[in-house]
């Protein structure tokens, strides 16, 4: 018969969540306790620092202003098709090290990924944000957007 | 004999379990905002729940790997183990079911990490199995708090 050990379950649970919560208030990089949507850019001009959310028609402005896009999704799938002149992001190492030769860190760049339920543009741009990019537009609509809506593919 | 070959056997999954608990927690406990958007990304709790999660998961992977090793709660942290064992199991699932295309967050929480795929399945499921090799366990060897049933 397996033991079902419910009170030291418990007592584990309660203690990570009280040193959790704990070390969460003492840390100087501390997170609020629910999470915050990511935000929506309004004027793409303004400086700013963690990564924003674009929409269909801001990509395609940034695309024809010839801003860098990366595609987060895996190889095969770019390989099938993708934003024109896109980067594959492949290795994060690598893609830096693209990205700091093309430009400066302040310079602008688009993530996408499939469509608004892929997480992986996202991932991306706060991994780049930490490495101090500054100026990511995360393109939610992605792939699947930027097809339906028949702009360049490639 | 046999006894000692299964006391060894406890004993092993429990080293095992422990140092991947521990290992596992460390990069969590360093990047809270970056495990809790990795939890987010597998779209399965309602969104911002993924915070209080990255907050306090890792600190239960933790504890539980201590406690497995230390031979503290033992009953306890085996009875997590499974089930934390089971909702990475199902939480992964679903997400190469929905297709979604994200890292794993097991062990980092980078960009860098692993991509989702049967073999981390596989690799829980025998997680799983050991963990219940622990809370199955017939004699308590090498274990401190309780001492006994």
């Amino acid at each position: 018969m397996l033991r079902v050990p419910l009170n030291q379950m418990l007592a584990i649970v309660i203690l990570s969540i009280i040193v959790g919560i704990f070390v969460n208030i003492l840390r100087s990089d501390s997170i609020p306790l629910l999470a915050k949507e990511i935000a929506i850019a309004e004027d793409l001009d303004v400086v700013f620092g963690e990564p924003v959310a674009i929409t269909l028609d801001q990509a395609k402005n940034l695309f024809d202003e010839g801003v860098i896009f990366v595609d987060a999704r895996d190889n095969e799938y770019f390989i099938d098709g993708h934003i024109p002149n896109a980067w594959n992001s492949g290795f994060f190492m690598e893609l830096m090290f693209k990205l700091d030769s093309a430009q400066t860190k302040s310079g602008p760049v688009v993530l996408y990924c499939s469509d608004d339920e892929c997480g992986s543009s996202e991932e991306l741009a706060n991994d780049l944000y930490n490495e101090g990019f500054t100026k990511l537009y995360v393109f939610k609509g992605g792939w699947l957007e930027w097809e339906a809506a028949g702009y360049p593919v490639e | 004999m046999k006894n000692e070959l299964k006391n060894a056997l406890v004993l092993f999954c429990r080293v095992v379990l422990g140092i991947m608990f521990i290992y596992a927690s460390l990069d969590k406990i360093a990047h809270p905002e970056e495990f809790a958007k990795q939890i987010g990304f597998y779209k399965v709790l309602p969104f911002g729940v993924e915070n209080i999660l990255g907050i306090v998961l890792p600190w239960t992977e933790l504890i539980v790997g201590i406690c497995l090793i230390t031979g503290l709660l033992v009953d306890g942290a085996a009875l997590l183990s499974i089930i934390m064992m089971l909702v990475f199991i199902l939480a992964i699932s679903q997400a190469m079911l929905r297709g979604i295309d994200i890292t794993c967050g097991c062990f980092k929480v980078s960009a860098d990490s692993e991509k989702l795929g049967l073999d981390i399945i596989i690799r829980d499921i025998i997680f799983l199995v050991m963990s219940f090799i622990v809370l199955n366990r017939q004699e308590r060897k090498f274990e401190f708090l309780p001492k006994s049933d």
